[in-house]
């Protein structure tokens, strides 16, 4: 049996023990295959149609910008606005929220049955249905719910507050639980991957609490920080369930408009308004591989997990 | 905004008393915060559950404990009080759909994790196959579906359907799936495998006896992500259901509708909840002795 080692200098493949298994390439590559059919060209797909467009389900080859002009003149701006900056303020909650509670799991944490069913906490919510966790805050918060009238009991209001749902305030309370595991787990897990030496050695070399957290702790952590901020701005960009049981209709989303112009056959209008999202998304992308690029990559990450 | 971020008392024995208690209260805060959103994301969930047993959940107020609704959800459903409550709520067939793509995605996402994560780690330069297998999760699940949906359905004029569902849901948890499997895999010891070679084991007793059971906590956790995740998708499901309804869709249409199937709808979310919740107890306490 012949092991190779000529393509140690930099080729594709390390190791010697491939060209023993020459099925696991065909595998790899035929699956790489498939997964460019299904998720990347039709990625690719959306951004060329939202030049085009349409009639009826037929597209017609000519190219313009007419889907993005339509799609601003009929308000498209003030919904991406309004997307953004309702994702991007929960995010940064998320993460002043997250930070210091992931902090204090990872490294504060004694008790280990608590951070048992701490994590238990954090996961399951994952594997809940989001139409069943939001529903119920609707006969929680609304005019005659719970906490009206709780208020009105204690007397701390004379009238319902109106504002407790469909509202700009709802969204906001019912994003907040949704995307807190997926901010705290990234950042958590990267916190608990630095060495307990690291921080005693800021401590004897005489740094105080403060400098250790900026000088070490955060640096360490920043992979975890920017995995956190895009799992909780990226789906919140598109979140379905909210805007729509929490905003009522007050609050419209990106995720409203795309239903209603694939129901109103206004793909090319739907395809604008994604590649938008998608150039957000690959602005974001690009910041997470600067930000991993002093760790190593990605693939390092893993690595890291076997320490 | 740093008020509650802290280095933890992790030597606290050596600090003034006065630092010690400041650090005290910063890593109190810190985990009291935390635990107020969860208590955000569980206090909806506990709530639901009782307003399920109430006689008026639309009041928001439990209590007059009845099983009424999980009797109407499967057999009474219009019978009583005319159409006032559910009156189409028809819940058997989006449920049966809905296990159906649960354990086709599941299944797929096994064998694809298994196939992918036993190759990848022996891969020098696997950043940029992780990169595109972990693409979904960069981009908003809307966003994703509809790129399917007007790729296929629009672009090439494929008739959408069960295929396109089970496509669109392996796509959205094959990544998670993926990532647990990498989590075993890349402590995988490639050596044991050239061992076994030398020792005169054939291709495929390499891989079921030596990979498939190492690699077995990483296939059990891409089914149980690929399984759950089906079960509960919502977004790519709305642009791949062409006359198909998931147990999700059907809640999710119906709760925008009608106000009056929301007692029917707290009963079934409280069920699918509960069984959520009990596979995943079942997952972690697996997972917990797989380990050991």
């Amino acid at each position: 049996m012949t092991i190779r080692h000529g393509d140690r200098s930099g080729g594709l493949f390390g190791g010697g023990l491939l060209p023993q298994l020459p099925g696991g390439i065909w595998t790899l590559s035929g699956f790489t295959t498939f997964w460019f059919l299904g998720v990347v060209l039709p990625l690719i797909g959306i951004v060329i149609f939202s030049f085009l467009q349409t009639k009826g389900v037929k597209i017609q080859w000519d190219w313009s910008f007419t889907a993005y002009e339509k799609l601003f003149f009929y308000g498209g701006g003030n919904l991406l606005e309004r997307t953004i900056r309702i994702a991007a303020t929960m995010t940064v909650i998320e993460l002043l929220l997250a930070f210091p509670f992931a902090l204090w799991l990872a490294k504060g944490a004694k008790n280990n049955t608590l951070k048992l069913i701490t994590f238990t906490a954090l996961t399951v919510p994952f594997f809940l249905s989001p139409v069943a966790r939001v529903i119920v805050w609707r006969s929680v918060m609304s005019i005659q719910g719970l906490v009206n009238t709780a208020l009105l009991d204690v007397g701390i209001v004379s009238e319902p507050v109106e504002w407790l749902i469909f509202s700009d305030f709802a969204v906001h309370l019912g994003l907040l639980g949704q995307y807190f595991p997926a901010m705290v787990w990234p950042i958590f897990l990267s916190i608990s991957l630095i060495d307990n030496e690291y921080l005693e050695a800021s401590k004897d070399l005489g740094g105080n609490r403060w400098r250790t957290l900026y000088h070490i702790i955060l640096p360490l952590s920043l992979p975890g920080i920017v995995a956190g901020i895009v799992f909780c701005f990226v789906p919140m960009l598109g979140d379905t369930v909210v805007p729509q049981q929490m905003g009522g209709g007050n609050v419209l989303m990106i995720s409203h408009n795309v239903y209603n112009m694939i129901g109103a056959r206004n793909f090319t209008m739907a395809a604008a308004l994604a590649t938008i999202v998608l150039g957000i998304m690959l602005a974001f992308q690009v910041i997470l591989w600067a930000a991993l690029r002093p760790m190593g990559g990605l693939s390092n990450v893993f690595a890291s997990l076997n320490r | 905004m740093t008020a509650h971020v802290d280095m933890p008392p992790v030597l606290s024995s050596r600090m003034p008393l006065g630092q010690r208690i400041a650090e005290n209260w910063s890593a109190w805060g810190s985990a009291a915060l935390g635990y107020i959103v969860l208590g955000f994301i569980y206090f909806p969930i506990l709530w639901l559950v009782i307003l399920s047993v109430s006689a008026e959940p639309l009041t928001g107020f439990p209590g007059d404990w009845t099983l009424q609704w999980y009797d109407d959800m499967f057999f009474g459903s219009g019978q009583r009080e005319g159409e006032a409550y559910g009156g189409n709520f028809r819940i058997v067939k989006p449920l049966l759909l809905s296990l159906l793509l649960a354990v086709i995605t599941s299944v797929a996402c096994m064998s694809a994790s298994l196939a992918v994560g036993s190759v990848l780690p022996r891969i020098r330069r696997r950043g940029p196959f992780l990169m595109t297998f972990l693409l979904p999760l960069m981009v908003p699940g809307i966003v994703a579906g509809m790129s399917i949906f007007l790729f296929f359905r629009v672009g090439l004029h494929f008739k959408m359907g069960l295929w396109s569902l089970a496509l669109a849901h392996f796509i959205w948890a094959f990544p998670f799936a993926l990532l647990a499997m990498m989590v075993v895999a890349s402590r995988f010891d490639q050596r044991l495998l050239e061992a076994a070679s030398d020792l005169g084991a054939s291709k495929w007793e390499r891989f079921w006896q030596i990979e498939v059971p190492i690699l077995k906590p990483g296939i059990f956790a891409a089914g149980f992500f690929g399984f759950l995740l089906s079960f509960n998708e919502l977004p790519f499901s709305i642009f791949m259901r062409a006359g198909q309804t998931t147990l999700p869709l059907y809640l999710w249409i119906q709760s925008g509708a009608h106000n009056t199937s929301v007692p029917l709808i707290f009963a079934m979310s409280t069920l699918i909840t509960i069984a959520s919740i009990f596979l995943t107890f079942v997952a972690i306490k697996v997972g917990f002795s797989e380990k050991k």
